[in-house]
């Protein structure tokens, strides 16, 4: 909390609800599972010096969802990409703060980025299905983590698919292109994707904003199912969806997490002004 | 005049000019195709393909040795200028992209597109041919290979922009390298477009003359040797044209269309592949 103190003036009466907000967190820490993702005073500057996440800390706990919500261009996605370090992919991205998942300071420069993206896998906003068949747009990832044997590829792959409730409509047609699919099963096979070489962390980007509700609702199902074998951090601008499938809550705003508890409390009683003008749609 | 019948009016006059303009482009287009058409098949016979050329002004004989020539010079020069090609372009497209040597180098090479063709043969001449003292079936692949280089390099540049980024990056959130990324699914995504820009390539070569007249110059003789001067069509055509001999004319036309219809059906299984790629959507 320290470092809040350098922030913007302006927004510094926000800053003490925050502090506020901080400690009712401490209160559900006891309740709750583990902690498998602790995040601390982390900021982030897009190439050019733009400072899109500003020290943000919370924690996410294992075996559960936890939904980030807040107006568009508000950093939520710029916050979930820096969990995989994908903004490394790009020259002139910098990290300033810590990340710790499983006792390691994921923003420490020795850590294995190939490493680390097979461990926190990925589901992007619109399906991203390689251009290749179905079964092998799930051997890819597997195959990457030295998986050779066929046997033992078609048997992950067959899981992987069950998993993410795709096996049944996808069993008889594996060798053809994933481009036949229907949006909504390419993004469940996206999902399959990712579960298959077993990461702990699940990022999902707006998993369901180019799906039709059937759809969506197959996908709600399915991370309710996940979230008891990973760890589910979800991007979402549908506050409904929030609500149905997370346990926690982190609401964004300008770069700043304003607010984050139980999804409950967060659309109940939520501590900061802010916070309930958005979720009750007064603006954003 | 009604403001209305103004605007038809122009309408009409555009309409005319763009429709005559283009006309008048087809009419030459089907002039010169029809003509290799008529004198070319009338010349067609199956010696031409399997005989060596008869001393001149002398009945029968073939271009076996222009065939065979044109086909290993082609072949070769695809071997050295698809590999640049592609490799370059995939340097442009993903670990240049957007910065400032891969704009430069996507200039030059559109530069050397429209480069003349003789230009590149003179430098082809000034570096291998010189220095070895004789002409060569290499310096006439190197040629068609320096023409190839930037047809390549730019459709592989374009097409692996085409395929999205997010592509790219649903696959290093699987923790794939770099080098795999672009194997494995960059490549795949733009392997039709690719292949499209190849067989182009191949097309533009097999036509050209002028760089193969200072480089692998002729040989009126069967040769597979590419350490000596070689025989192509291109350069017989125009060595036969040139020629007082009617039987050099007759074969020049049956070249000229065994050429044309090369390039015609390369050309046209370009387009089927890309239709049949994103004709679908």
């Amino acid at each position: 909390m320290e470092i809040r103190k350098e922030l913007n003036p302006v927004r510094s009466s926000s800053m003490n609800e925050q502090a506020v907000s901080n400690k009712s967190l401490s209160l559900t820490k006891e309740t709750s599972n583990g902690v498998k993702v602790e995040v601390k005073g982390l900021n982030f500057f897009y190439s050019g010096n733009i400072h899109a996440i500003k020290n943000i800390a919370l924690p996410i706990y294992k075996n559960t969802v936890t939904a980030l919500i807040g107006p568009s261009g508000c950093g939520k996605t710029t916050f979930l990409r820096c969990l995989n370090r994908m903004h490394d992919l790009y020259p002139g991205n910098r990290y300033e703060g810590e990340i710790w998942m499983d006792g390691k300071n994921i923003l420490a420069s020795d850590i294995d980025l190939i490493r680390l993206r097979s461990n926190v896998g990925m589901v992007f906003q619109k399906p991203t299905p390689f251009p290749m068949s179905i079964f092998d747009n799930i051997a890819f990832g597997l195959k990457l983590n030295g998986i050779k044997n066929k046997g033992e590829l078609a048997a992950r792959i067959e899981k992987a698919l069950k998993d993410a409730a795709l096996w049944d409509e996808t069993k008889s047609r594996l060798h053809e292109s994933a481009h036949a699919l229907s949006g909504g099963q390419q993004q469940r096979l996206c999902i399959a994707r990712a579960i298959a070489v077993e990461p702990e962390v699940i990022l999902m980007d707006e998993p369901c904003s180019a799906l039709d509700p059937i759809a969506t609702a197959k996908i709600e199902d399915l991370i309710t199912e996940l979230k008891k074998g990973y760890t589910v951090v979800i991007v979402t601008h549908n506050m409904q969806q929030a609500a149905r499938v997370s346990e926690h809550t982190g609401f964004f705003m300008m770069g700043e997490l304003v607010e984050f508890d139980t999804t409950q409390k967060i659309f109940t009683t939520p501590s900061n002004k802010m916070t309930e003008d958005y979720i009750t749609g007064r603006f954003g | 005049m009604s403001v209305e019948r103004i605007r038809k009016m122009e309408s009409l006059a555009a309409l005319s000019l763009c429709t005559f303009a283009a006309l008048f482009g087809l009419f030459w287009l089907v002039f010169i195709l029809g003509d290799v058409l008529i004198n070319g098949i009338g010349a067609l016979n199956l010696s031409l393909f399997v005989n060596d050329p008869a001393p001149p002004g002398v009945e029968g004989g073939g271009l076996r040795n222009a065939f065979t020539g044109q086909l290993i010079i082609t072949f070769f020069a695809t071997l050295i200028g698809v590999p640049v090609g592609i490799l370059g372009g995939t340097f442009l497209a993903e670990y240049a992209r957007g910065k400032n040597i891969a704009r430069l180098i996507s200039i030059l090479s559109d530069i050397m597109v429209s480069v003349p063709s003789i230009v590149v043969g003179a430098f082809v001449y000034a570096m291998l041919v010189k220095p070895l003292g004789h002409f060569s079936g290499w310096a006439g692949a190197v040629a068609l290979a320096v023409i190839m280089i930037p047809v390549v390099l730019r459709t592989t540049e374009d097409m692996l922009t085409l395929v999205p980024w997010t592509l790219r990056e649903a696959a290093f959130a699987l923790g794939a390298p770099y080098y795999k990324v672009i194997i494995q699914v960059a490549y795949r995504g733009a392997a039709s477009g690719i292949l499209t820009g190849i067989l182009l390539a191949i097309a533009r070569i097999v036509g050209e003359t002028a760089p193969l007249l200072f480089t692998s110059f002729n040989n009126a003789f069967f040769s597979l040797k590419m350490n000596e001067p070689i025989a192509s069509l291109t350069v017989t055509v125009f060595q036969y044209a040139m020629g007082p001999y009617e039987i050099w004319h007759k074969q020049a036309w049956a070249a000229s269309f065994v050429i044309t219809i090369f390039v015609l059906m390369l050309t046209i299984l370009g387009r089927i592949i890309i239709k049949w790629k994103y004709g679908k959507s």
